[in-house]
């Protein structure tokens, strides 16, 4: 791999951050509705509280100065301070979100891929078969789940009858932890039922990508030689198939985890998993636009970031990528 | 290979094991766990806008006065109070023994200093009842006299917290704006402990509040983004009280022995709001400009039905802008509108609405139809569900309405542009009916109002009864601002809202309604937050809910250990296949 070919490619992911930071900010600001309407239905707030927070916003700016400010202060590592959390930088309101949000949604992304690329290839392999029909049926079911129902269907079942997890939440609320593994452990009680949820929902359509890649695959030449050659079966698929089912794999994932920081509004709103995605749907009621500008700005950087290893590992999976460039 | 595995199914059925045991060891603390759907927005008392920052800073900070179950100002920081006789002087005696969380003795200086730099920076949800407040000496240690340009009719029921002025004094006007205040230090009866955003708010008990210890070691409010899975919680005791709940679930939680659950008067109401602008550049339908048809309406509308299908009951069908219970609450009489159809075509009929191209829906001359857009509110299915019931209702009195849904911010927007016919929404009420009252003035419109409701009479009315001191006196003038409203129907009050909550009362006890038919929480008082104890065990019995966790703990662990074991197990013999595999792949 080329050094050119990989600054190139860094060179255009800054260019995109660049041009989404734009076009986010000016979006935010043509949605119906501001940041003042909280107080236009408090009944407490006179016209002088009114005008006075607009002012502590910085509304009362032109956009376009407000919009130079923006940008001066971004570049100066300063995400302004958010209107719905009152005083709190944007910043640390988000920071204070972005370990629970990788935590669940990683883990059920790193379960959801292993587990989905099992399904897919024992799919793969026994087309056809009966194992072939149940896995298949599991992978179409699971994709079509909504995911709100199993949310509360797994609540009832393992925190209301059974009682081995908790309902929601990251951690006991107001417990004091004797060490580390005392906390750990109470975090990974409260994860198993999001990451649960998360991952019978991602593991459908993994699975589905691999099974008909690999079925794809399976039907090439080389495979047919590979047999011919007197290899075993599961040594065919994993050595000479899998490999090369893996290339459309790899943009899925990709795409996945870029998205992972993004969290899951649906499991969050369910299990009141304090993950970004629940921060964003209050962001956005709240017309918070420094913190959803820092939100997205967030999610921009990691998926643009994502795409950019995946198209760096590409190269490495697959030499005609590198070649073509 | 096989010992590798074994070994690591071991480790990891010990781990586990061990996890599924320590939580639920018995803690000596007892802590009141509060399930809520709001979060406070700023632990900043010149910042939060919220009810719930309203509630949180009545229990960590102390208002000069405080109301009583019956809503009666009592002492609070100030042990007593005096006013002149022209009303325009208040002195305060400040409690002897009020301190500080960290041990400093509350003075007059703090209430100055917080006063001012309330109505000085003019943020915040407090600064609105201060006003007309023009000075504040302290005059000792202890007394600090408050003067006024005019009678202030409510310098009585502002609950503004004190904050101590050893902190305000390090920050600027301008600092306030950003102003966090991590860590409050207040008078109150309990100590801000921890608040983590997105999961709970801890606070925990002030042994030394000079108004005694409160029964509670701590509180906390955990938050809840989804009030199903809240309610379940509460059912199984993880949290031992909900706070607006849906109305769906009450029925089911009633049937639950350990828990009590109560629909109570809420300080609020849902409305009807028309545009009733005079203003040119107004869009919205001028034929709402007559009484007569919005009166029509009201008369048309089934209040009681819609309540009983869409709020399962809970609430009351709504009259007057001052909510049913409170002393200032105005009942119509003769005048009153209840659901008649007969009453809503006749008046439409007399007024000149015919339908004279018979499709059903009312012309006036001009053959202009009375066809209006309804715009409600995307947030809440139940007035979604409210609204359709409500075009239904009209439709029989010729009134066709044409269903729009948008989000918050769009009707924010189409009500500062006087771009809308009629919508519904509701306000939350305040103890001073100032508070609502204001809303329908003139000179809100661009502000609060959103009805564009002007009315002389009732302008002049409003500043008159801020200054009337006899509360009875008062009274009668707010009553006959509500009788205004009521005839002139800019407003249809549609509900008096409730509020649902629970507790559970097998491990707590104390729990008091206030006042009589209200509620636990979220009624203007800390009643229930210093006076509910842990309730006292009977030796040898140990509470059920403790002995289900139990019980549960250890089926749990065996649970979850069979699940480890299969999943390696199962991860063990692929392995191994593989391991096959590449061997003979060797070979």
């Amino acid at each position: 791999m080329n050094k050119q070919y990989v600054l190139k490619k860094i060179i255009y992911s800054l260019i995109t951050i660049f041009a989404v930071l734009v076009f986010n900010y000016f979006l935010f600001r043509i949605m119906p509705g501001n940041p003042l309407q909280i107080l236009m239905r408090n009944p407490n707030a006179s016209a002088e509280a009114i005008e006075k927070t607009r002012e502590m916003f910085g509304l009362d700016k032109p956009s376009y100065i407000q919009f130079f400010i923006y940008i001066k202060s971004l570049f100066q590592g300063d995400l302004g301070t958010s209107f719905l959390y009152k005083g709190q930088p944007v910043a640390q309101v988000i920071g204070n979100r972005i370990l629970p949000t990788l935590l669940m949604i990683g883990a059920a992304e790193i379960l959801a891929i292993i587990v989905g690329i099992f399904i897919g290839v024992i799919s793969a392999w026994k087309r056809g078969t009966k194992i072939d029909i149940v896995s298949l049926s599991f992978s179409l079911i699971s994709y079509a789940m909504p995911t709100f129902w199993i949310g509360i269907v797994f609540v009832t079942i393992f925190s209301v009858n059974l009682r081995i997890f908790p309902t929601s939440g990251m951690m006991t609320p107001g417990l004091s932890y004797a060490d580390v593994i005392e906390k750990s452990s109470d975090v990974i009680k409260h994860m198993a039922l999001p990451v649960l949820t998360m991952s019978l929902l991602l593991i459908g359509q993994y699975a589905l990508v691999m099974r008909s890649t690999l079925v794809d695959v399976l039907t090439e030449d080389y495979i047919t030689t590979a047999y011919a050659k007197g290899f075993k079966d599961d040594y065919v698929i994993k050595k000479h198939a899998v490999p090369n089912a893996m290339l459309p794999m790899i943009t899925i994932i990709a795409i996945n985890l870029g998205l992972v920081i993004a969290g899951a509004i649906q499991i969050e709103t369910i299990f009141s998993w304090p993950g970004i995605g629940r921060l964003m749907y209050d962001a956005i009621k709240s017309r918070d636009y420094p913190l959803l500008q820092g939100i997205f700005l967030l999610i921009t950087i990691s998926v643009i970031v994502a795409n950019l290893l995946a198209d760096l590992t590409y190269g490495y999976l697959d030499p005609r990528v590198k070649s073509r460039s | 290979m096989k010992k590798k595995i074994i070994i690591f199914v071991l480790i990891s059925a010990m781990l586990i094991s061990g996890t599924a045991n320590i939580t639920l060891a018995a803690d000596e603390t007892n802590s009141l766990r509060i399930g809520v759907t709001q979060e406070i927005d700023s632990l900043s008392p010149f910042l939060s806008w919220s009810i719930t920052g309203d509630e949180t800073f009545m229990l960590i900070y102390d208002p000069l006065v405080r109301v009583d179950e019956n809503m009666a100002p009592v002492p609070s920081l100030a042990e007593s109070w005096s006013k002149s006789s022209d009303n325009l002087t208040w002195t305060f005696v400040l409690d002897e023994n009020a301190k500080w969380h960290d041990g400093k003795n509350v003075t007059a200086e703090d209430v100055k200093y917080t006063y001012e730099y309330i109505i000085s920076s003019g943020l915040g949800m407090y600064a609105g009842g201060l006003e007309g407040i023009s000075s504040i000496e302290a005059a000792d240690e202890k007394t600090v006299v408050i003067k006024t340009n005019e009678p202030k009719a409510n310098m009585l029921l502002s609950n503004a917290p004190i904050l101590p002025k050893h902190i305000l004094e390090t920050l600027t006007m301008e600092d306030l704006e950003t102003w966090s205040n991590d860590s409050p230090v207040g008078s109150g009866p309990f100590k801000f402990e921890e608040l983590n955003l997105g999961g709970f708010l801890k606070l925990v008990k002030n042994e030394d509040y000079f108004k005694g210890s409160p029964g509670l070691d701590e509180i906390i409010f955990v938050l809840y983004a989804n009030d199903d899975v809240m309610t379940q919680a509460l059912k199984i005791g993880e949290i031992d009280a909900v706070v607006n709940f849906s109305a769906s679930q009450l029925e089911e939680l009633k049937g639950v022995p350990e828990i009590e659950a109560i629909s109570a008067v809420a300080q609020g109401f849902t409305e009807l709001s028309f545009n009733c602008s005079e203003d040119s550049s107004s869009k919205g339908n001028k034929l709402l400009l007559d009484k007569n048809i919005r009166q029509a309406v009201e008369w048309a509308i089934d209040k009681q039905n819609i309540l009983d299908v869409v709020y399962y009951g809970q609430g009351k069908t709504g009259t007057s802008l001052v909510p049913l219970g409170d002393y200032y609450h105005y009942e119509p009489k003769d005048e009153l509108r209840s659901f008649n159809i007969e009453k809503a075509n006749e008046l439409l009929e007399k007024a000149g609405y015919k339908d004279t191209d018979n499709d059903g829906i009312r012309e006036d001359e001009k053959g202009n139809k009375l066809s209006f857009v309804f715009t409600l509110r995307s947030e809440t299915p139940e007035e979604i569900k409210a609204g359709q019931m409500i075009a239904a209702n009209v439709e029989k009195a010729g009134i066709e309405l044409k269903i729009e849904t948008v989000d918050d911010g769009v009707l924010i927007d189409k009500i500062y542009s006087q771009d809308f016919d009629m919508f519904i929404w509701g306000w939350g009420t305040a103890l001073d009916p100032t508070v609502i009252l204001n809303v329908m003035s003139t000179r809100e419109i661009g502000n609060l109002s959103d009805c564009n409701y002007s009315n002389e009479e009732y302008d002049r009315l409003l500043l008159e009864q801020q200054t009337i001191m006899d509360d009875s006196q008062r009274r009668e003038t707010v009553y006959q601002m509500q009788k205004i409203l009521y005839d002139d129907a800019p407003y249809i009050i549609l509900f008096y809202d409730n509020n649902l909550q629970a507790v559970r009362t097998d491990k707590f006890e104390g729990w008091k309604r206030v006042p009589e038919d209200g509620s636990y929480f979220y009624n203007l008082t800390y009643t229930n937050y210093v006076n509910v104890k842990p309730k006292a065990q009977t030796e040898g019995t140990v509470p059920e809910g403790t002995q289900n966790q139990g019980e549960s703990g250890s089926s749990n662990t065996a649970l979850i250990v069979g699940a480890v074991v299969l999943l390696v197990a199962g991860a063990a013999v692929l392995m191994m296949r593989k391991k096959k595999n590449t061997e003979e792949d060797d070979d």
